[in-house]
């Protein structure tokens, strides 16, 4: 069922056996696990069924580290959260990614790869996915045309990306939700608190506030945030009326390690003319490609060099070209239209025709994890919003790890493809030039993760490997706040796995 | 040095015995010579790129910037494989690389860049 939270009287208390905070991809995933069960769940979502711009301005919030997008137009805040506007990049997690890396201060998460593989393979149909596999072979089988570049495995692999549609969660899922008896969906229902038992041990309740003034209250037996990186570590942090630092936050580490795959143009292969039959491995169609290859390095070459996960993509360009980075090319203003579009069913202007003769030529861009790092943080800013929150302020920093990996990965790739006749690899300057600032391509993918990591040591984690907050027996947190290292996928197809098997321990717990 | 010189230059530094400091190389040195400056990286990034890594390559290296020396270190790598081709893929294998104008490159086929920018200086 759904309700507006506007209409209810003022004061409204809502109660459930669970209350998922926030009504994005791993909300949405979690809530529709439960329909159908004997348990009345509550979500909860600040924004309405469609785009607003008051709702959309409360995620408004200051940068003030490295050069970031307009906070309000990196998330979406309506039912279905910012698959509003993803573009529906799916890869998964590689097992180096859960390790912890000596090299990597800061690594390691307390489940291996081999855990999240079910929930990788139940995740697949939710993002209207193929089949759960991402070996370059296994898409060569069902297209012998393509075809992966020779590369030594030792060395480089390619690395398989399947496409969503992309799901639009709230349009996808919205009929689902809203006709399931045991799952309350009450829009326009922003959580302004929560609110702790005096011992700090429990969650007693939620305040919940419209922007025409109410303010209700939910109550649960467990609770979830999916609010989404930044959210997730606002809400705790402005939960500060009984412990001054907010909750979950006894070794502050709430806001901190906030990451972003770093997402920018690094350089150019020109394939060997010999090597044009591999390029529609590699190459993208918006709207028909299931799956492509992008170049990645082996977990050994990256022990070796002691540098962070990468995946590399291959855009055909011309020499003179410049690329542009995600943050260049995707505008707020561009974002809009293409929400606009989408919301009324136009499917846009055609996409180019691919060209007659297979590229020789591409551009390089590069999707890199970000070393976890502390000083890389969400803060509360003095500034609040329409419901007396205060806002969130992005301190985006990145270390001399980060920028290192790009030159070390280019060099690699530069003498595999090299020695296997491939091809040749062009590193951009900003690549050579370790010491300089980072070039204005600096850019991220809109992915942010890691305010409220996961660790079994509640003075290196916010939660547990569970998502349970520690110190905080029934809540819990959902989505990519809780990954400790961001690997070089896109976030979420791993988040909504995540969110999967969360929800079937809260499962087992309620039972 | 245009191409009529270098090739005379070739065919002196043969008689001049050059083959002898890369006795063991190659059997046909002056016809290699000639092959040399025309790296298989042409068709890869065309002319005008190889032609100014190869102004890099002798900016980055000045003891290497004529046709004697080039042909000389060219030749004299160990061990010495079947092939020119041969002698690029086992640069790059065991990490004999350069970055040049950008590229990686491997250090026998910047030296041939060098030898083709000499060509056309």
């Amino acid at each position: 069922m759904h309700i507006d939270a506007r209409t209810l009287p003022n004061g409204s208390v809502l109660e459930a056996d669970l209350c998922i905070v926030g009504a994005g991809a791993a909300g949405i995933s979690m809530a529709l696990e439960w329909i159908g069960s004997r348990h009345k769940v509550l979500l909860l979502e600040g924004g309405g069924l469609d785009y607003e711009t008051a709702m959309q301005d409360l995620y408004r919030g200051e940068s003030v580290g490295l050069p970031y997008y307009p906070l309000q137009a990196a998330r979406l805040h309506y039912f279905g959260g910012t698959t509003g506007h993803w573009a529906g990049f799916c890869s998964t997690l590689d097992p180096i990614d859960f390790e912890k890396r000596e090299w990597v201060p800061h690594s390691g998460w307390p489940i291996r790869r081999e855990q999240l593989d079910p929930f990788y393979a139940r995740a697949q149909p939710l993002l209207e996915l193929g089949p759960y596999e991402y070996g370059a072979d296994d898409w060569q089988r069902r297209d012998p045309t393509l075809v992966p570049l020779p590369l030594d495995p030792r060395v480089m692999w390619t690395k398989i990306w399947q496409f969503s549609p992309p799901t639009r969660f709230g349009a996808r899922y919205r009929a689902a939700v809203i006709a399931a008896p045991n799952v309350h969906l009450y829009t326009h229902a922003n959580v302004c608190e929560l609110v702790a038992n005096e011992s700090l041990q429990s969650i007693e309740g939620l305040r919940v506030r419209t922007l025409d003034g109410k303010e209700h209250r939910a109550r649960a037996r467990y609770y979830v945030l999916a609010c989404c990186s930044i959210q997730n570590a606002r809400l705790l942090l402005a939960s500060n009326r009984r412990t001054p630092a907010g909750l979950g936050n006894a070794y502050d580490l709430v806001g901190r390690f906030f990451m972003e795959h770093i997402e920018i143009p690094t350089g150019n292969l020109a394939l060997a003319p010999s090597h044009a039959a591999h390029t529609k491995m590699y190459a993208l169609e918006f709207g028909r490609t299931k799956a492509r290859g992008e170049l990645a390095l082996s977990a050994a070459v990256q022990r070796e060099q002691r540098i962070l996960n990468a995946t590399v993509s291959l855009e055909p360009g011309g020499p003179d070209e410049v690329a542009q980075s995600t943050f260049q090319w995707g505008t707020p203003d561009r974002l809009a239209a293409m929400r606009e579009r989408d919301a009324h069913g136009d499917a846009g202007p055609p996409a180019e025709p691919p060209p007659a003769r297979a590229p020789l030529f591409f551009h390089l861009m590069t999707r890199q994890e970000q070393a976890p790092n502390p000083a890389s943080r969400v803060l509360l800013s003095p500034e609040r919003d329409a419901l007396d929150m205060p806002r969130a302020k992005l301190d985006w920093r990145l270390t001399a790890l980060d920028r290192r990996s790009f030159r070390a990965f280019y060099e690699v790739m530069g003498r595999e493809l090299g020695r296997r006749g491939a091809g040749r690899v062009r590193l951009l300057d900003w690549v050579t030039r370790d010491e300089d600032p980072w070039p204005s391509t600096l850019s991220g993918g809109w992915h942010h993760m890691g305010t409220t990591r996961m660790h079994e040591n509640p003075r290196l984690g916010v939660v547990d490997a569970n998502c349970r907050v520690h110190g905080l027996g029934n809540l819990y947190v959902a989505g990519a706040s809780v990954y400790p290292t961001g690997g070089a996928a896109n976030p979420t197809l791993t988040l909504v796995a995540v969110s999967l098997r969360l929800s079937d321990h809260l499962k087992r717990t309620l039972a | 040095m245009n191409r009529r010189r270098f090739l005379g230059v070739s065919a002196a530094s043969a008689l001049a015995g050059l083959v002898g400091s890369t006795r063991g190389a190659s059997a046909n040195v002056a016809i290699d010579l000639e092959a040399l400056a025309q790296p298989a990286l042409l068709s890869i990034i065309g002319p005008k790129t190889v032609h100014t890594i190869g102004l890099r390559y002798r900016a980055r290296v000045p003891a290497e910037s004529d046709v004697r020396a080039l042909h000389a270190a060219i030749l004299t790598a160990r061990p010495w494989p079947a092939s020119v081709a041969g002698l690029v893929e086992q640069d790059f294998a065991i990490g004999r690389t350069i970055v040049l104008q950008g590229w990686v490159v491997s250090v026998t086929e910047a030296r041939q860049c060098a030898l083709f920018s000499l060509l056309s200086d």
